[in-house]
């Protein structure tokens, strides 16, 4: 069983990255079960998507606290939020190290801590930790909203699933078309190729 | 260090705000309404050049008249001034202009002779006012015919200042002219910075009070909603004019619209601008013309001389007439007839004392 | 996205399915021919799927103007022989009750589904509601899944079920049903010929003569549920420890025993025909069993059912002790009847009462951590889209209700624009009840002059809301002559569910050009005058509210512009930026405004440079701050 959360904040894509790693995981043979919600929560809130992948059983929707094998965030402050309730020390994470700033933060009154001092906690939890700068990536595949798909690049590349990489690229080439998927496709590969060089 | 909240408090809450549109477009907070000025949220800043230009804020009348005119004046009802006339608008007066038309003109020519580049005034129709940025000497002659309620004319004022970066003229009440030469004086924080330099010409208008907006509700209840071509407040009261005629009631019956703001002014001649015009109270052809400064008096002269004005004697039998309502209304304010002397105003022991000798003399 | 796998004519085959996606396949595995729904979360995706797939399976679908409505238009359906479902969250299925507790009497004819979705831990809704109350009160049977794979079978078997009595049934999906994924292995897609017939001879009326009938047939749905497949246990032979569980708190059970090392001393008995009960196949496993645990969301709907049961064969059953939501037992942080369960909480529960406590596993080196979450770590609260119309007329509404300076109360209901509660939407709203319930309010308010209440009165209701619900409260308006403003935030979609069409739109939901209801007809037929305005023209509404506020009677202002997100989709947005030189940070005296306050997501503050800037990732490209800005420091780089 391998549990995977993707995390980050409603708008960002993450849905879509885990509606793809549970395709992906399908095409190689696995159970999958996602549990996530969605509606009031794409409006800024926090989402959090459960993939739960197995070679032979059905699941629930939730992961148990400390259960998660990997962890990918969008945004840095959700992942140490998910990580604190869902991770152990061998949990993997991948974190984009872009702030998506809660509207208490931008109207004053609250502040959001350093990111890096995010990013240094997350790294005394657990032992294996990629940063990836999957904004500035997704710009560079041609839009910052492919973030998602630097990210699920990342979580192939990271060596963690029995899910080969093949089967996300895939998945990318049956879910998108046009100018979408070689952007997509772009995004994906440079995630795929952060996360090994990191 | 004051800022919105003290301006909230000190002035609007308590009904001083003249509606004059100083601190509106200063930040996004202080808005307007016909002439409501509102502070729609809290903008968290102890120091605001909104509460600083404030005309209902601390000043000092003496140093006013050292700042504009270098030095004190002698008259105490109508203040410093170079000269007093009867004029009007020599050739085709605007249209809507409700007397002789002289403001109009006056800062038309300004635009066409280069003297400032814009100007504000309160356009629309009596019944809608609204701040208007004039570009041109046509814009300015639209906009032309009194007005009765407050318009807040500075904030077209704001919205102006730095468009273009050319001088602005205004023309406006005596507050307006007074929150302008306020401003004039750097009562305004740095990130409103150059404002004082923006300011080319102030044609201030005679002024006795003006009206809350809902004076418009007294207009529709008594005109039982009939088209309203035109309105006048001389002397003999309240003149509507409709399709089916005019109709006139006495000043008493709308002494309930005037602002409370007004029963504490000081001013009704507009003191501190380059030139103040009024109405006669006796001649519905001419204004009451008063020339103050250098710069307004170069304007007047070359205005008269391109024979964009036309001008005449002030008749010096109607000069007492006119400085006894000046000082008539400063009485009531110094004493407190009719409204607390407002704390805001400096006015030194012995402008008071002048003001009260001046005005036993007219007694007489 | 998985209409391709929905449509699957491939029998066996594996497929990744959303709860919702499985449901409409169930539907199109039983034949289903008519299709009708209001959208509500966490149901909305069912219909969509359906009328993507319409014209291959010939089915009809459409969005009704409510839950009623749509509810008759299926048992119209039913009637006329054709297999029908209608789906709506727990809500809407209150809007509906009128009619269901009408229609249940004489029954239909063809099956007929109800697939509602109740909303456990109210995700995108203003509160729990258990829809298992509902349908006992319209005599429904119930099913709930606990799968994903489930959510497709019992749809499928709802209809078998539902023409065998000839009553509707309803299927009560939770969201962790239908938002969740998972693989479904495909069935059989019947290929019928259909044709719908209503004779002259056929009558179907509400009345008390059709009532022994009705209770006929819930006792055979009774007898059914005893052989349901979908009611089974799992665990150990003649269990003392017996946990009863419904919906997806099965499987959270099973694990929770798991975790606990329990599984082999404890059962899970799950039933998923939780009204009404299959009573033999319970006391078989009461019988045996001395500690009961009731996991179940929402209410103690499956507790109460079997209490009343156990208490009748409290004979054969012998002492027993019942843990639940009534004895506070079962119960997440928020109390027993507040919030949905996870494994966790079924643990913790379970747990306690068979005293082997649970302690789940906490991360070790969380110091650093735990410093930055307890001191600092901000939460997230809702907020509108970047761009987002709504926040426009809500700053253009305050500012005008400050400037009118009467007080003037303003009331709302359900929709995207419900975050006019919040700090996105400037705690604006004083009222959020129901669909269109701000109309109706604000009739009521407007009344009380008499007795010295002479504020101005605002309600403020969404387009998709304005079709479902507000034109009865406004005809209230009007005939009562009620001195309301209504403002109709028409962002041209149903946004909240995931952007349905709806009457104004001119698009049904399979996609062809129909007539388009207009919201200005409509409000002129009923004699309320109406201004149509632009919301991003923030300055102009502004001054049309003013210049409403001080007018009589009731009147509307439509504030129109499509939903950022729908608007940018498939397009290039428009590039927004801080001319970071004009702006000149905090010596503004803005109080940075477009960050701080007017708090778009996508105005971020730059504290490096101390200036504004724009999250490129973020923005929608509305431009809107750039009309804000005193300082004329964002520029917008239209693409268009």
């Amino acid at each position: 069983m391998f549990n995977v959360i993707v995390t980050g904040v409603g708008g960002q894509g993450n849905v879509l990255a885990s509606q793809v790693l549970a395709a992906a995981a399908v095409e190689a043979g696995c159970r999958v079960s996602i549990g996530e919600t969605f509606g009031a929560s794409q409006r800024g809130g926090s989402v959090m998507s459960h993939v739960r992948i197995s070679r032979d059983r059905t699941c629930g929707p939730l992961i148990p606290r400390g259960k998660a094998r990997l962890v990918v965030g969008f945004e840095p402050l959700e992942t140490l939020r998910v990580l604190m309730e869902y991770g152990s020390e061998d949990t993997v994470v991948i974190v984009n190290n872009r702030p998506n700033y809660p509207i208490g933060c931008l109207l004053g009154e609250d502040k959001y801590p350093d990111p890096q001092r995010i990013i240094e906690a997350v790294k005394k939890l657990v032992s294996t930790c990629h940063v990836l700068p999957a904004t500035d990536l997704a710009m560079e595949a041609g839009s910052p909203m492919a973030a998602n798909m630097v990210l699920t690049g990342a979580l192939a590349g990271a060596g963690v699933l029995p899910v080969d990489g093949n089967y996300f690229r895939d998945t990318i080439e049956m879910l998108f078309s046009g100018e979408v998927k070689e952007i997509n496709r772009r995004a994906f590969e440079s995630g795929f190729k952060a996360v090994q060089k990191g | 260090m004051a800022g919105q909240e003290q301006l909230k408090s000190c002035v609007i809450d308590k009904n001083l705000c003249s509606g004059c549109g100083m601190c509106v477009g200063l930040c996004p907070y202080i808005k307007t309404f016909r002439d409501r000025v509102k502070v729609i949220h809290p903008c968290g800043q102890k120091d605001g050049t909104c509460y600083s230009t404030c005309p209902k804020t601390f000043w000092d009348i003496d140093g006013m008249d050292d700042f504009v005119f270098q030095g004190p004046r002698s008259d105490q009802a109508l203040g410093v001034y170079k000269g007093i006339f009867f004029s009007r608008a020599a050739g085709e007066k605007a249209g809507g202009a409700q007397y002789g038309g002289t403001a109009t003109s006056l800062m038309a020519f300004a635009l066409d002779s280069g003297m400032v580049e814009g100007a504000v005034l309160a356009g629309g129709s009596a019944l809608d006012p609204r701040p208007v940025y004039a570009g041109t000497a046509l814009e300015v002659m639209a906009g032309a015919g009194s007005k009765y309620t407050a318009v807040p004319t500075l904030a077209a004022f704001n919205q102006a200042v730095g468009i273009n970066g050319g001088r602005l003229g205004l023309v406006g009440r005596p507050c307006q002219v007074e929150a302008v030469r306020k401003m004039q004086q750097g009562c305004h924080s740095e990130a409103h910075g150059n404002r004082e330099r923006a300011v080319g010409l102030t044609i201030g208008l005679f002024c006795f009070w003006s009206l809350t907006p809902e004076f418009y509700d007294f207009l529709a209840e008594k005109t039982k909603g009939e088209v309203i071509t035109r309105v006048d407040i001389p002397v003999e009261g309240l003149t509507v004019t409709t399709p089916a005629g005019a109709n006139t009631w006495p000043v008493d019956q709308i002494r309930k619209y005037i602002k409370d703001s007004c029963s504490a002014c000081i001013d009704c001649t507009s003191e501190w601008a380059d030139i103040s015009v009024g109405s006669t109270e006796s001649d519905p052809q001419y204004n009451t013309l008063v020339v103050r400064t250098v710069a307004g008096q170069r304007l007047v002269e070359r205005a008269a001389e391109k024979g964009v004005i036309e001008i005449k004697p002030y008749p010096e039998e109607r000069l007492p007439i006119l400085r006894k309502a000046a000082l008539n209304k400063k009485m009531r304010v110094i004493q407190g007839e009719g409204g607390k002397m407002p704390g805001y105003l400096k006015l030194s022991d012995q402008y008071r004392a002048e003001i009260i000798r001046q005005w036993e003399v007219l007694q007489k | 996205m998985s209409a391709h796998a929905v449509a699957l004519d491939q029998p066996g085959r594996r497929v990744v399915l959303t709860g919702n996606e499985a449901a409409a396949r169930g539907a199109i595995e039983a034949g289903v021919s008519f299709a009708a729904c209001y959208p509500g979360s966490p149901t909305s995706e069912v219909l969509p799927t359906l009328a993507r797939l319409g014209a291959r399976f010939n089915i009809y679908t459409e969005y009704s103007t409510n839950e009623k409505v749509a509810m008759e238009a299926a048992t119209a359906a039913s009637y006329a022989g054709l297999r029908s479902l209608t789906i709506c969250k727990a809500d809407g299925f209150n809007v509906a009750l009128d009619f269901a507790a009408a229609v249940c009497l004489q029954g239909i004819n063809a099956g007929m589904v109800i697939m509602v979705g109740d909303d456990p831990g109210s995700h995108s809704s203003v509160r729990e509601e258990d829809s298992r109350l509902l349908a006992r009160t319209a005599n429904f049977p119930v099913l709930e899944p606990s799968t994903v794979q489930e959510a497709k079978d019992i749809v499928k078997a709802a209809f078998d079920l539902s023409e065998d009595l000839r009553q509707p049934v309803v299927v009560r999906c939770t969201t962790r049903i239908c938002h969740a994924s998972g693989d479904v292995t495909l069935g059989d897609i019947p290929m019928v010929k259909k044709e719908a017939t209503f004779t002259r001879s056929q009558r179907f009326v509400s009345s008390v003569k059709f009532a022994p009938g009705m209770r006929d047939k819930i006792k055979r749905a009774a007898a059914l549920a005893g052989d349901s497949p979908f009611n089974y246990y799992t665990g150990p032979e003649n269990a003392q420890r017996l946990v009863i569980a419904s919906g997806p708190s099965y499987t959270y059970s099973l694990e929770a025993l798991a975790m606990l090392g329990l599984e082999d001393t404890a059962g899970v008995l799950k039933i998923s025909t939780t009204w009404p009960l299959p009573e033999e196949l319970i006391i078989k496993y009461l019988i045996p069993a001395r500690e009961v645990v009731f996991a179940e969301e929402v209410d103690s709907f499956l507790e109460d059912g079997v209490m009343v049961l156990a208490a009748k064969n409290m004979d054969r059953i012998g002492q027993t002790k019942f843990y639940g939501k009534n004895s506070g037992h079962v119960a997440g942080p928020g109390g027993p009847f507040v919030g949905e369960l996870d494994p966790d909480i079924v643990a913790g529960c379970l747990g306690k009462v068979f005293n082997t406590p649970y302690h789940p596993p906490a991360i070790p080196n969380a110091g650093e951590a735990r410093d930055i979450i307890e001191h600092s770590l901000p939460g997230r609260e809702l907020a509108l889209c970047a761009g987002c119309p709504h926040r426009a007329s809500f700053w253009a509404i305050k500012t005008a209700v400050e400037l009118d300076g009467r007080e003037a109360i303003v009331l709302g209901d359900i929709g995207c624009y419900t975050l006019g509660l919040y700090r996105t939407g400037y705690n604006l709203l004083q009222t959020v009840l129901c669909m269109g319930s701000g109309v109706g309010l604000a009739c009521g308010l407007a009344k009380l002059d008499r007795f010295n209440f002479r504020q101005p009165v605002i309600s403020v209701v969404g387009d998709s809301t304005f079709f479902h619900a507000a034109p009865q409260a406004l005809m209230n308006a009007r005939y009562n002559q009620a001195d309301i403003l209504c403002v109709i935030l028409d962002n041209e979609t149903t946004a909240m569910t995931g952007h349905q069409p709806h009457p104004g739109r001119g698009v049904s939901a399979s996609g062809e050009a129909v007539g388009r209801v207009e919201i200005e007809s409509l409000l002129g037929g009923m004699g309320i005058p109406v201004t149509v305005h632009d919301p991003y023209d923030i300055e102009g509404s502004i001054e049309v509210i003013c210049s409403l506020l001080r007018q009589k009677g009731p009147r509307a202002l439509v504030l129109r512009r499509s939903c950022a997100l729908v608007a940018v989709k498939g397009k290039k947005k428009n590039r927004v930026y801080v001319d970071q030189d004009r702006c000149i940070g905090d010596s503004c005296g803005c109080a940075r405004f477009c960050s701080g306050v007017f708090a778009c997501p996508a105005n971020i503050w730059d504290s490096e440079r101390g200036r504004a800037r724009i999250d490129e990732a973020v923005c929608n490209g509305c431009g809107v701050c750039a009309t804000l800005c005193p300082g004329k420091a964002i520029v917008v780089e239209r693409t268009v």
